[in-house]
Formats: C-alpha cells, sequence, structure tokens
C-alpha cells in the first residue's frame, strides 16, 4: 500500500503527462520524415532531459521511440520512402494500397495494430522484467560477465550485413569505451594526456555524432532529389477489416514481444518475421504485395510488438536490447540511474511509475496517430534542406550542453565523421554503440571475477548459470557462423547464375 | 602482346572491404606497438595480468588485427552482396559539400566566442545558401530558429549556452 502511494505520487504530475505527450507526437513527427530516424529524436532530446525529473526525462524518450516507430511507418505507405528501416516491410502493402486510393485506410490499419502490439508488448514488460530481475539477482559478477558475452555475441550474430564487420564495430566499441582513466589503478588509458578524455568519452556527443551527424553529411554530398510531396487520402478502415486482421495483429505483436526481448535483434526482423507469417496463414495470401489491409497490420504488429519488450532486458539485467534501448540506458545514467536487477529492490516505485506512463503512452499514440494521419502533409512537406540545418543546429547545443565545453562539440563531430565511414563501408553503427556500453561493464566484471575468486580462472565456470550463459555465447557464435556461411552461399549462388 | 596469364591474376571481389581491411590493419598494428605500450601506464605490481590495464585493449587490438585479416580475404576471394550498391552514391556538388563543412566549421570554431545564437544563425544561412533554397521566406528561419532552439535549452530547460559574442 505504501508503494502504490509512492507510485501515485511520483506518477501523477503534469510534468510526467506532458513528457509521454511531447515525447509520442516529436516521434511521430520526426518518424514521418524521411531522412530522420526515432534513433536520432532520441539522441537528441536526451540533452534536453538534463533538468527533468528522471521519471519525465525516460517517459520522454520512450514516448520518442513509442511515436517515431509509427511515424515511420507514414512515409512508407504514402511515398514508398520508409521513415526507419523497421518500416520497409510496411511499404509493400501500404504503398500499393496509397496508390489503389486506400492511403488513410492503410494509414489506420498501421495506427491500430500498432497501438493493440504496443500494448501487448507492455504487458509483457510489466510480467517479464520483473520476474527475470528477481532470477537475476542471484547472479554474481562471473554470471554478469557471460551475460555480457552473450549480449555483445547475440548483437554481432543478428546484426544485418557482414558478421566481420558487426565484430570490428562492437571492437572498435569497446577500445573506445576504456578511453580515460582505470577504474582499479587510476592510470590513464589512451588520453593522450588531454584533460577531457580523462573523464572518459562523453555518451551523448558520440550518440549524436555517429546517429545525427552522418546523414546530414550525406545530404549535402549526395546530388539533390526533388522532394516529393505525400496526400493522405481516402476512406478509413472499417471495423469488420480490423476484427478481420486482428489474429495476423496479435501474433505479429507476440513475435515482435519474443524478437524484442532478446538483444540485438530489432524491430527490423520482427515486422517481415510477422509479415511473413501472416502471409503464410491469411486466406487473402494472393493479395499480399499487392495491397492487403493485412500486409499492412501484420508488419506495423511485429515492428511495435518490438518497443516494450526491448525494454525487458535493459530494466530486468542493466542490459540495452538496441540502439535507442541504449540510449535510455544512457538517459537513466545521466540522472544517477543503474537499471538491473537491484533497481527492482530499490526504486521499485519509480519502475512502477515507469511501466504507467510506459502504458499511457500507447493511448496517447492513438490519439497522436490519429492527428498525424489528418495533418500529415504538412510535416511531410518540410524539405530537408530546410530541416537539415536546423537539426545540426540541434545537434551543436546538444553536444555542447553536456559539459559546456567546445571539445564536446569537436567530439560530436568528429564522430559524425566516423558514423559517415562506417556507412559508406557498410559497418553497422549500432553493435559500435552497444560494444561502448557494454565494454566498461564487461571489463569490471571480468576484474571483480578474479578478485573474487582470487585469481583463480575456475570462477568463470562456477555453476549452472554460468555453463548456461556459456551454452548461449558459444551458441550465438555458432549462430553467427551458419549465418555467415549462408549469405556465403546465396551469394555464389547469385554470382553462378549471373555468369 | 603480353604473356601474362590473365586467369592467374587475383581479382578483387569487394574494393571497399579491402580497404577497410587495410585500414584497420594498419590501426591494430598502431595500437598494439604504439598507442598501448606508450599511452597506458601499467602499474609497477601485478597479480594477475588479466587485472592490468592494458590486458583488454591488447586483446581488442589483437582481435582487430584478426578480423581486418579476415576483412581483407573477404574482400579478395567474397564478392559483396548487391545490397552493398548503397555504399554507392550519387556525390552532388562539391560547393554544397564544402559549404556544409564551412557551416561545420563555423560551429567548432566560433560557438564560444560568438555566442550559441550568432553561430546557429550564420551556419544555417550557409547551409541554406549551399543547397540553394529559393524561397525567400525560409531565410527568415535562420534568424528565428536559432533564437527560439537557445531560448528553450536556456529558459525553459536550464541548459545553459554561450549567448553572446564575446564582446558584448
Amino acid at each position: 500500500m505504501e508503494i502504490f502511494s509512492e507510485v501515485i505520487q511520483l506518477f501523477f504530475s503534469v510534468e510526467n503527462f506532458l513528457a509521454i505527450a511531447v515525447g509520442v507526437v516529436i516521434g511521430v513527427v520526426v518518424g514521418s520524415i524521411p531522412g530522420l530516424t526515432a534513433t536520432m529524436a532520441v539522441a537528441l532530446a536526451l540533452p534536453f532531459t538534463f533538468s527533468m525529473q528522471p521519471i519525465a526525462a525516460i517517459l520522454l524518450l520512450v514516448g520518442i521511440y513509442k511515436g517515431g516507430m509509427y511515424g515511420g511507418s507514414i512515409t512508407a505507405i504514402l511515398i514508398r520512402t520508409p521513415g526507419s528501416p523497421a518500416s520497409a516491410c510496411t511499404l509493400l502493402d501500404g504503398y500499393p494500397m496509397a496508390q489503389q486510393g486506400h492511403a488513410k485506410k492503410a494509414l489506420k490499419a498501421a495506427l491500430y495494430s500498432s497501438v493493440i502490439a504496443d500494448f501487448i508488448s507492455n504487458i509483457a514488460l510489466i510480467f517479464f522484467a520483473a520476474y527475470l530481475a528477481k532470477i537475476a539477482l542471484n547472479f554474481g559478477a562471473p554470471e554478469f560477465f557471460w551475460l555480457i558475452c552473450f549480449s555483445l555475441t547475440i548483437i554481432i550474430s543478428l546484426a544485418s550485413g557482414s558478421m566481420i564487420k558487426g565484430l570490428m564495430a562492437a571492437l572498435l566499441g569497446i577500445l573506445l569505451s576504456m578511453v580515460g582513466l582505470d577504474d582499479v589503478f587510476g592510470s590513464q588509458r589512451l588520453t593522450f594526456g588531454s584533460y577531457n578524455l580523462m573523464d572518459s568519452i562523453s555518451f551523448i556527443p558520440l550518440l549524436i555524432g555517429l546517429f545525427a551527424i552522418p546523414e546530414i553529411i550525406e545530404f549535402y554530398r549526395k546530388k539533390a532529389v526533388p522532394h516529393i510531396k505525400a496526400k493522405a487520402s481516402g476512406a478509413g478502415l472499417a471495423f469488420s477489416e480490423l476484427k478481420r486482421c486482428m489474429k495476423s495483429i496479435v501474433r505479429g505483436s507476440l513475435i515482435g514481444v519474443v524478437i524484442g526481448a532478446i538483444p540485438g535483434t530489432g524491430a527490423t526482423a520482427a515486422a517481415f518475421i510477422s509479415y511473413s507469417d501472416a502471409r503464410r496463414r491469411s486466406p487473402n495470401k494472393a493479395n499480399f504485395g499487392k495491397g492487403e489491409v493485412e500486409g499492412v497490420a501484420a508488419a506495423e504488429a511485429g515492428n511495435n510488438g518490438v518497443a516494450g519488450a526491448t525494454m525487458i532486458p535493459l530494466l530486468s539485467l542493466g542490459i540495452p536490447g538496441d540502439v535507442i534501448t541504449a540510449i535510455i540506458l544512457g538517459a537513466f545514467m545521466v540522472h544517477g540511474l543503474t537499471p538491473g536487477p537491484l533497481m527492482f529492490q530499490e526504486n521499485l516505485s519509480l519502475i512502477y511509475a515507469l511501466f504507467m506512463g510506459i502504458m499511457l503512452s500507447s493511448v496517447i499514440l492513438l490519439v497522436v496517430g490519429n492527428v498525424a494521419i489528418k495533418y500529415f502533409s504538412l510535416i511531410a512537406d518540410i524539405p530537408k534542406p530546410v530541416l537539415f540545418p536546423i537539426v545540426l543546429m540541434f545537434c551543436v547545443y546538444g553536444a555542447y550542453a553536456v559539459n559546456n565545453d567546445t571539445f564536446d562539440v569537436g567530439l560530436m563531430l568528429a564522430f559524425g565523421v566516423l558514423g559517415y565511414i562506417f556507412n559508406r563501408a557498410a559497418i553497422p553503427a549500432a553493435p559500435f554503440l552497444i560494444g561502448f556500453i557494454l565494454g566498461p561493464m564487461f571489463e569490471d566484471n571480468l576484474r571483480r571475477s578474479l578478485l573474487i575468486g582470487s585469481n583463480d580462472l575456475s570462477i568463470f565456470v562456477r555453476g549452472p548459470i554460468t555453463w548456461f550463459f556459456i551454452a548461449l555465447t558459444v551458441g550465438s557464435i555458432a549462430l553467427a557462423f551458419y549465418r555467415f556461411l549462408e549469405e556465403r552461399r546465396k551469394t555464389q549462388d547469385k554470382a553462378s547464375k549471373t555468369s | 602482346m603480353t604473356t601474362s596469364d590473365p586467369k592467374r591474376r587475383v581479382k578483387i571481389k569487394d574494393m571497399g572491404d579491402v580497404i577497410t581491411g587495410v585500414v584497420l590493419f594498419g590501426f591494430a598494428l598502431v595500437l598494439l606497438f604504439y598507442l598501448v605500450p606508450n599511452y597506458i601506464n601499467e602499474p609497477p605490481i601485478l597479480q594477475n595480468p588479466m587485472m592490468s590495464p592494458q590486458w583488454l585493449p591488447r586483446i581488442v587490438g589483437w582481435l582487430i588485427l584478426l578480423f581486418s585479416i579476415l576483412l581483407i580475404f573477404q574482400g579478395l576471394l567474397v564478392s559483396g552482396p548487391s545490397e552493398e550498391d548503397e555504399r554507392m552514391i550519387e556525390k552532388g556538388s562539391p560547393r554544397r559539400f564544402f559549404m556544409m563543412v564551412v557551416a561545420l566549421v563555423i560551429y567548432v570554431a566560433l560557438f564560444e566566442s560568438m555566442g550559441a545564437v550568432f553561430c546557429g544563425i550564420l551556419a544555417t544561412l550557409v547551409l541554406f545558401v549551399a543547397h540553394p533554397v529559393r524561397t525567400w521566406w525560409v531565410y527568415s528561419m535562420a534568424f528565428l530558429f536559432p533564437i527560439v532552439v537557445a531560448f528553450l535549452f536556456v529558459e525553459v530547460m536550464n541548459v545553459p549556452l554561450p549567448m553572446m559574442p564575446f564582446w558584448l
């Protein structure tokens, strides 16, 4: 009862409600503009949260995340340009529907399936996070060491593109995280005598640089393309049509939940798996790819089903599941909070207040989404040449605000150039960021294990939990090799067919 | 007339991967044999070498070295999937790119001395001209947005920014 009143006190504030609403609006707006992603929006919003209360700050970012997931589908449907990679699947049926004059119906189907999936995902978060945290309370340093090993390997093995490049990105991220003063001995590591680097590399300039600046550089390096105008027209979604799609929405949501709870998998995979599952089971399978409303609903359900579930490993284990939850982890740290099993013991009221906010965000998404459909053309018609200078301004102001130092602005631009090089070399940025975040945890747990075990390496195989995570780590490496060989085989097949 | 057999030449399948691999190979060598020994101080007494501040950077360095070699081989032997053609971009005018660089330099060099608002206006104008934006009233945004965003940061969110040029 005491906790209940604490939760009510923590949650019911104007600031929290405003944070969720503003977050969802920003997310939908940014997500619906091609070239701007939810990741970029969350990264840019982080400096704004410095002076906010922790709950309001996290809810603002969660709101942007959820809004952005839905917003990405708007441009996918209207102008065949997915606002986010996860929305790429939505355009398979969404765009043909828009061409047939059913854009509004497709947008409504995307919205309702997003909201339902989001709701189911939130329920899963509430049920499983606490349960997993309870199990994780039995973990010591060696168990966490292997858990981090597993998280790093699964992120790499499931990342899109080359496995070698994913590994390389994660290693570079780990290396970068070691810059600064060593935690145990206090000796300088790769600081080159710079005072700015002694306190390690600031997270926010790295984040903004890596995810916002490359888009800007690419825009000004590429040949200018004409701006495409979008229009949401046609009739809305009938209740009978929604009912027909319901099975696919629920199945897609559950696929999203399962995939989202595994670190590294991401919404794109969930959307495509959900879509292909719906196509396999649907009586209208012949219509898929030609403008089938069930296809839009299934893709969006898979996509949004991930949103709440990615918070499960974050809140219960302190391990970010994807890039956006990595940024949210950064927000927790900025506010002096460390997500993980101990948070469920020490800050339970805060966790419950967060859960309430996350549930509320689904309702707000429904309201904001409906308005966005109506007034979308106004948002989408902001051309990039006008948008990107303003985004750059946000980047610079945000990076400077961290330590009130232009060093961070320079650092952000340096990471922007690095991010651009990564894009050109097809090196994924997500493993780099996850490596940067998990690197210090990896080293800390390794050293603590050695200290606990008095330098005896057998501590790393001390019990069933460590064995379990070792098996998972080996399994994920095997999966990575399997994927690598499979990709190679496909490429060779394609090459032999072409020749 | 040439005597060499063209079939015996190694044909590079993915030049991008080879270049990336070579760059990372060089970086790993510099890290392992110059940066780690010279820029990471090791305490004189260590109970376990794994506790050393140099241990993990060394491991990471050797792994980067190993994977860079694999990447070079991948580039030499395996054709990149067609999706990777995304790496190719149709380049725009160099003037446009140069003006973007100028805008970035304005932010880095003048931000503290000239203030956030002034730099914001100047850099935004440069970027508008770079594209170029042809609608005249859009240029008023270059004045409006830096003022509004700086106000949001400083007054609403209490996040300090340098506001005025140094001589004011």
